[in-house]
């Protein structure tokens, strides 16, 4: 019957739109020469193309046409221009006659279509609700799919069994570490580590010359550096206790494929907030001297889950921040995080070059070169502030916790108890000694549930529940207590079914106009990529979240709260591609500058200038240049700008005419365009034209074999491209696409800035430049890079800086393109035809004001198409 | 001589043994008696240590000897390696047999010091048909260094004592030259990756 129905609407929607008017007029004057039957030129015939609306393929093509005859690409540059007048005419005729078709598809369709949580949401959802702000998730569910540049668009969050069984666990691990199992916080234990700690890699490298054991900054006498002869027999030494004797360790060497210093005496058994401690300094060492190190050095600390597979590479781990050393000054530093069960922590002297003293001549004694030293970690910890914590009273709010006694209760099986244990037997830390079965209790345990539910249902599901869903919940309470469940065995049920619930997987979201608790999750989800939190969840209560001077100091409330790093990160991490950024390793001998250190602050970089965009609302034009940038020291050098030191990003003021500022020209976006051998102006062009521009190319005709860059050194890319471009087939959409790839050719792989290519083969001797003086070079200097190009519209230019001033002028495509990548981003929805005149006015509203990047998010949120679904 | 003296030793032990288990039953019966008599006496006793590898070991041991609180010791014999101690086989090794006593004795010396020290029982070579071998090394100053060449060696059949320090550039090993000779303990050193210097 349905079926039916929706052939007869769609035979129906077909006859409409294939009589929609399209501009026949001009088409006959200015494009069938090229484009009929018998031309057809570009596979394009006017004579029969129909505007069917229904046909997403037709529609596009039409689309297509309309847009290239409104910026001015058709009739081509050969034939007469036709009168400005009737261009209007037939792109207002045709955009008419686009509008009419799209409606008439949507009809009663919702623009956004149901989707579920993406992993980061599920995950940062659920943190949020349990104040858990490191339970791990993510990691263990399905990769979501992509569309329109986007993993929260619902066309790419489909769901399956997979999904479903995936969900199921993640909600048990939740409720796992949610509910306590003890009448009394865990003992809080205090550790001081030596990073030379005997499980942890440094003992042994210490014995060999790659570090040296100090004491009040000079060779510590009971363990002199390894010279001519190394260190015989770890063993011995730990028994004889020389890695314990307080003395601070200096490293030489950082983490390698087979070299990962952890501080593994303490091994995370209680999952919560740890506070750790370090002191830092570097100094340089000369054959057996201590002396002032050349600048602040940089070591790393990173979270480090033993629970993974540590073979070959290392365990799996993230980077919790680099940290200062100060030359020949100690510089402490403190930082709080949650750690998981077999969490460990990591430690790298990041900034060294690579060196490895270990089989080398003389070792340490032979050695002159940096050296970084930590005198001492402490970690403390799991804190909690209350018990039961913030998580268990989610759940059970403030019912007591008593003992379970089985006799108690002949008929009531005991709740599930896995025993804490130490699995690592590095770890020196000990679990507390349990006694006994403890669990919430109830007096009335329907009464409490119901109460329970009533608070947690509408938090999880980020909007009100009715009595008659909450009792759905509390009946399974009721089954399961008659089954023989305790209480806390009863309510998991109960729980972990609002978990994997659709109203807890998946936006709900009314249809047309959002009501405020669906306003309020658009929002955080946009923002913080999160639920809402209770100020927002108080105001959509009160009905009052789409005031929009409210709803103008949420957003201002929300970019200032540290929740919006996760927006900037997941947001970069798809708009820009910032995932991508270890999806290649350069060639060691092309790039020996490169490092885990230049590669996270690469990273860091793009992040800080965003924020910094959004900070200061700046304007658009600086998503392509700029007269700063966010550097820290390491990609201070790397891009020869002087007078930064240390680890930490900073704004930057850029010299004149320095080829630096915006995306284009950051490190980590040149990165990510490039294979990690060479550059091709190809790919990059494609980037900057759909990431920046929001106008992406077409995909290259099936037949075209891709261009494979000359490493050795002997033809230019952009020889190779002029051969190809000679190709008609190809020259149209290179012509858009190589110019800013051409401009772009002045960066190697790593953002290096050039004037001719790296060669493994012929060329030049290279100067060092700003190599680090420890690192070998073997590469060449090969052809001299031309990045000089003509855009499509015959602007020339013959450089980076050129190109830049060209974009940047072009300030109202780059904050268009930007308000639909934001628009797709938060809404969940690709941005239609009939959208467009929307998201002109966004743009037009913020240009108004002044047209920066903050007030961009403000009116974006202020507007029809953020409000409805 | 030593083998009478061990043997005199152990009748000491297990009368001490038997005197022990006399006291804990009349401490049990009553204490109120026994609160205000003179503690047990008990006779200096000597044992071989191993870990005394150089003349610095012997201050190791002494502050090694402070975590042993039912064992006193007396003097220290480097050049033979050997202690002199007080205790009270009952309380210091309770529930052992004799001929226990010198098996827990260098579990708890071991246990005390992480095993860098050991006990072991008195030579029963005359040292008259001992002899004395000299071995240079290279190596690093590292009081570590020299408990792993010391190691190397010390645990071989028919090393009786040894001392190592890559100060001074050697091992020696007193050694009963029926049972090993210098190529064994070269051979030895080497396989811990002790350097010996280039002929």
């Amino acid at each position: 019957m349905n079926f039916r129905f929706l052939t007869i609407v769609s035979v129906l929607l077909c006859a409409t739109i294939g009589r929609a008017q399209t501009p026949i007029e001009f088409f006959q004057a200015h494009c069938y020469e090229c484009h009929d039957k018998d031309s057809k030129q570009g596979d394009l015939d006017f004579t029969s193309l129909k505007l069917n609306g229904a046909d997403p393929e037709s529609f596009a093509r039409w689309v297509k046409i309309h847009d290239r005859i409104e910026a001015g690409e058709m009739p081509p540059k050969s034939k007469p221009r036709p009168p400005a007048a009737e261009i209007t005419r037939a792109t207002k005729l045709l955009a008419e006659s686009l509008i009419k078709a799209e409606q008439a598809k949507l009809a009663g369709e919702d623009l956004t279509g149901v989707r579920r949580l993406t992993r980061a949401e599920y995950e940062n959802t659920v943190r949020d609700l349990f104040d858990m702000s490191g339970i791990p998730l993510q990691g263990d569910l399905p990769v979501d799919g992509s569309a329109h540049g986007f993993d929260k668009n619902s066309d790419a969050l489909d769901i399956s069994h997979v999904n479903m069984a995936k969900y199921v666990e993640a909600a048990d691990r939740t409720l796992d570490m949610a509910i306590t199992t003890q009448p009394k916080a865990p003992t809080v234990t205090k550790q001081r580590i030596s990073l030379a700690n005997p499980a942890g890699f440094v003992a042994h490298v210490l014995m060999n010359g790659d570090g040296v054991l100090l004491k009040n900054k000079q060779p510590d006498p009971d363990f002199p550096p390894a010279g001519e002869q190394n260190h015989l027999d770890q063993g011995a030494h730990e028994r004889l206790g020389s890695f314990r004797n307080g003395a601070s360790v200096g490293l030489f060497r950082h983490e390698d494929e087979s070299f990962h210093p952890y501080f593994i005496e303490f091994v995370a058994l209680y999952p919560g907030q740890y506070r750790m401690r370090t002191s830092l300094w570097s100094f340089q060492w000369d054959k057996g001297k201590v002396l002032p190190g050349r600048g602040t050095e940089a070591a790393r600390l990173s979270v480090v889950q033993l629970s993974g597979d540590g073979r070959g590479g290392g365990h799996p781990s993230y980077v919790l921040g680099y940290y200062d050393a100060p030359s020949m000054n100690e510089q402490e530093h403190e930082v709080v995080t949650w750690l998981n069960y077999k969490e460990t922590i990591g430690f790298n002297a990041a900034s060294l070059a690579p060196t490895a003293n270990y089989s080398r001549k003389g070792r340490a004694m032979a050695f002159t070169g940096p050296g970084i030293t930590c005198d001492w970690f402490d970690i403390e910890g799991p804190l909690h502030d209350t018990w039961p914590p913030a998580s268990h009273r989610v759940l059970f709010g403030e019912l007591p916790i008593v003992e379970f006694k089985p006799a108690d209760h002949p008929d009531v099986r005991p709740p599930r108890r896995i025993p804490v244990r130490r699995e690592v037997g590095a770890g020196k830390n000990e679990p507390d000694k349990e006694s006994g079965i403890w669990t919430v209790h109830s007096e009335q345990p329907l009464v409490d549930a119901d109460r329970l539910l009533a608070t947690f249902l509408p938090r999880a599901f980020r909007r009100p529940v009715d009595a008659e869903t909450r009792q759905g919940y509390v009946a399974r309470v009721q089954l399961r207590l008659k089954a023989g469940d305790c209480f806390e065995a009863a309510m998991r049920w109960a729980y972990r079914a609002a978990l994997c619930s659709p109203d807890f997987l998946y936006h709900v979201e009314p249809t047309a106009k959002l009501d405020d608790f669906a306003l309020a999750s658009r929002l955080s989800y946009f923002l913080w990529n999160s639920m809402p939190d209770a100020r927002l969840w108080e105001l959509a209560g009160a009905n009052r979240l789409h005031t929009p001077d409210l709803l103008h100091s949420e957003v201002e409330r929300m970019l200032k709260d540290p929740r919006s790093q996760r927006f900037v990160e997941d947001f970069l991490g798809q708009w820009l591609k910032l995932r991508q950024i270890a999806s290649t390793d350069p060639d060691r001998k092309l790039y020996p500058e490169f490092s885990a250190y230049l590669q996270d602050s690469m990273v860091a970089e793009t992040r800080a200038y965003f924020r910094e965009l959004m900070d200061q609302n700046l304007d658009a034009s600086h998503l392509v240049k700029s007269n700063f940038a966010m550097l820290n020291e390491k990609l201070a050098v790397h891009y020869g700008i002087p007078g930064v030191s240390g680890s930490q990003i900073r704004r930057v003021p850029l010299p004149p005419d320095c080829p630096r500022g915006g995306f284009l020209t950051q490190a980590a976006i040149l990165k990510i365009t490039a294979n990690g051998t060479t550059t091709s102006p190809v790919p990059r062009g494609a980037f900057v034209m759909a990431r920046l521009l929001g106008k992406p190319p077409d995909p290259p005709p099936a037949n075209i074999p891709a261009i494979e860059p000359d490493v050795r050194g002997a033809r230019t890319i952009r020889e190779q491209l002029e051969k190809h471009r000679t190709d008609t087939v190809c020259a149209s959409c290179h012509a858009k696409m190589d110019p800013p790839g051409f401009a772009m050719e002045s960066f190697d792989v790593i953002g290096g800035f050039r004037s001719q290519y790296r060669s493994i083969g012929e060329g030049d001797p290279a100067p060092r430049g700003s190599i680090d003086p420890f690192i070998g070079i073997s590469f060449k200097l090969g052809p001299a890079v031309d990045p000089s190009g003509i855009l499509p519209d015959e602007r020339a230019f013959q450089d980076i800086v050129q190109f830049q001033s060209l974009m940047a002028s072009d300030s109202r495509q780059l904050l268009k393109n930007l308000t639909e990548q934001f628009a797709i981003y938060a809404t969940g929805r690709d941005i239609s035809f009939s959208d467009r005149s929307q998201m002109a006015a966004i743009v037009a509203a913020t240009e108004q004001q002044g047209g920066g990047v903050r007030t961009l998010i403000h009116q974006l949120v202020q507007s029809r198409f953020f409000q409805t679904r | 001589m030593n083998i009478e003296r061990s043997t005199v030793l152990l009748k000491l032990f297990r009368t001490q043994a038997a005197l022990a288990a006399l006291m804990a039953f009349c401490c049990c019966s009553v204490p109120l008696v026994l609160a205000d008599e003179a503690p047990q006496t008990v006779d200096p006793i000597k044992h071989q240590i191993t870990g005394l590898f150089s003349p610095d070991r012997v201050r190791d041991l002494k502050e090694v000897f402070e975590k042993l609180p039912n064992i006193k010791l007396i003097k220290v014999d480097f050049e033979n390696a050997e202690a002199t101690v007080e205790y009270d086989p009952a309380k210091a090794f309770p529930g052992a047999r004799s001929d226990q006593i010198v098996e827990r004795f260098d579990n708890q010396l071991r246990g005390v010091s992480n095993s860098t020290f050991g006990v072991k029982p008195l030579r029963t070579i005359e040292k008259e048909k001992l002899t004395l071998i000299e071995i240079p090394i290279v190596g690093l100053d590292c009081k570590a260094c020299c408990l792993a060449a010391y190691e190397s060696v010390y645990k071989l059949p028919g090393v009786e004592r040894a001392t190592a320090s890559f100060k001074e550039g050697r091992v020696t090993a007193l050694v009963n030259p029926e049972m090993i000779d210098r190529v064994e303990l070269e051979k030895a050193l080497k396989q811990r990756g002790v350097q010996l210097p280039s002929p």
